[in-house]
């Protein structure tokens, strides 16, 4: 070798040097590996971590679309109470129309009275027919309410004679008979009063009748319950 | 020449007792970038002894072959890692060929002796 001695040290030191940072650096490494080896893989956490974050991403994402989905839902059971208010308001008109509510107004009570005597003596007796006279009358008239001693008239009620008695709605009713009405007083007042009318007719056969206006009348409701065994609503 | 090699010797005895006796452990986020330093340092080794043996050895390229190679292959890794590109395969592959090379050269120069 025809290097200088100050030159080969140098060398020597340097190569020293390299050897020790590499054994550092390879010891290092080794140990870096076998700890990861031990431990959780750097990738695996890596993931784990990516993986977390889009969690988090769904999870704000879906908490958004919750608060919406909720907002909507609030939405329509605001809609749904109205349509809940509606349809209760219909049934209430429905139920009006149909006599199942008791209902008040200006009208006129009619008694028909038997005169005096023993009962079956008089000279006359009134019948059913009399009484669907005057009920026929009054509906004429434009009566909305019509009752026979605090018997609902509806759409299905029956008046009949039934031994001496009348039945309506199924109950026994006696004399004197009180039929209220409600709608227009003198319309329906002048309807039964008529020159040749249902009340010039009754009082010749023998029976008193009084036709009063009265303010304000209380019909009651319909107190038996309305079930439809045959009838079905029609389909077209 | 035998001292040389005596030397590199002890010098990585040396750095392995160091090693093995520092309590620290690198994080393993670095493990990737440790391991392909160490790799061109190895190769800057290998390269040293091929020029020794071709008696044209450089003691100042040497040195900075080291440091810089081993620098510049954890650096292009920890780029390649903000990048999202696997570059320190770049470094693997280049300083991995360079090895095989080196060591055949160094084979050749043993058995024509």
């Amino acid at each position: 070798m025809s290097k200088s001695k100050s030159m080969t040290r140098s060398i020597y030191f340097s190569i020293t040097l390299v050897a020790a940072v590499l054994g550092l650096l390879m010891v290092f490494q080794f140990r870096t590996t076998s700890s990861i080896d031990r431990g959780i893989p750097y990738d695996r956490v890596q993931e784990l971590a990516m993986e977390k974050k889009q969690v988090e991403r769904d999870i704000a994402q879906l908490q958004e679309e919750a608060a919406d989905l909720s907002a909507k839902l609030n939405e329509a059971g605001k809609g749904y109470n109205e349509a809940a208010g509606a349809l209760e308001s219909e049934l209430a008109k429905v139920r009006l129309y149909a006599g199942l509510t008791p209902v008040q107004g200006p009208g006129v009570e009619v008694v028909l009275e038997n005169l005096p005597g023993p009962a079956g003596t008089g000279l006359y007796t009134i019948r059913d027919d009399d009484l669907l006279k005057v009920l026929n009358d009054l509906r004429g008239a434009g009566a909305e309410a019509l009752a026979v001693n605090d018997q609902r008239i509806i759409a299905t009620s029956e008046v009949r004679m039934a031994g001496n008695h009348i039945n309506v709605n199924l109950t026994k009713l006696s004399p004197p008979y009180r039929i209220k009405a409600i709608g227009n007083q003198a319309a329906l007042k002048s309807s039964l009063e008529i020159k040749g009318g249902i009340a010039e007719y009754l009082s010749d056969l023998g029976i008193k009748v009084t036709v009063q206006t009265n303010e304000n009348i209380f019909i009651p409701a319909y107190s038996g319950t309305v079930d439809y065994e045959f009838a079905r609503p029609a389909v077209k | 020449m035998w001292l040389g090699l005596w030397l590199a010797v002890l010098g990585l005895a040396v750095g392995i007792v160091i090693g093995l006796n520092i309590p620290l452990v690198l994080p393993q986020a670095y493990a990737k970038y440790l391991s392909v330093a160490a790799l061109a340092a190895l190769d800057s080794v290998f390269g040293g002894i091929r020029a020794a043996m071709e008696e044209h050895f450089d003691n100042t390229i040497f040195i900075s072959g080291f440091f810089s190679n081993a620098l510049l292959a954890a650096g292009l890794a920890f780029i390649g890692e903000r990048l999202g590109i696997d570059l320190y395969l770049a470094a693997v592959v280049a300083f991995g060929v360079r090895l095989f090379q080196n060591l055949a050269i160094i084979r050749r120069h043993l058995l024509k002796k």
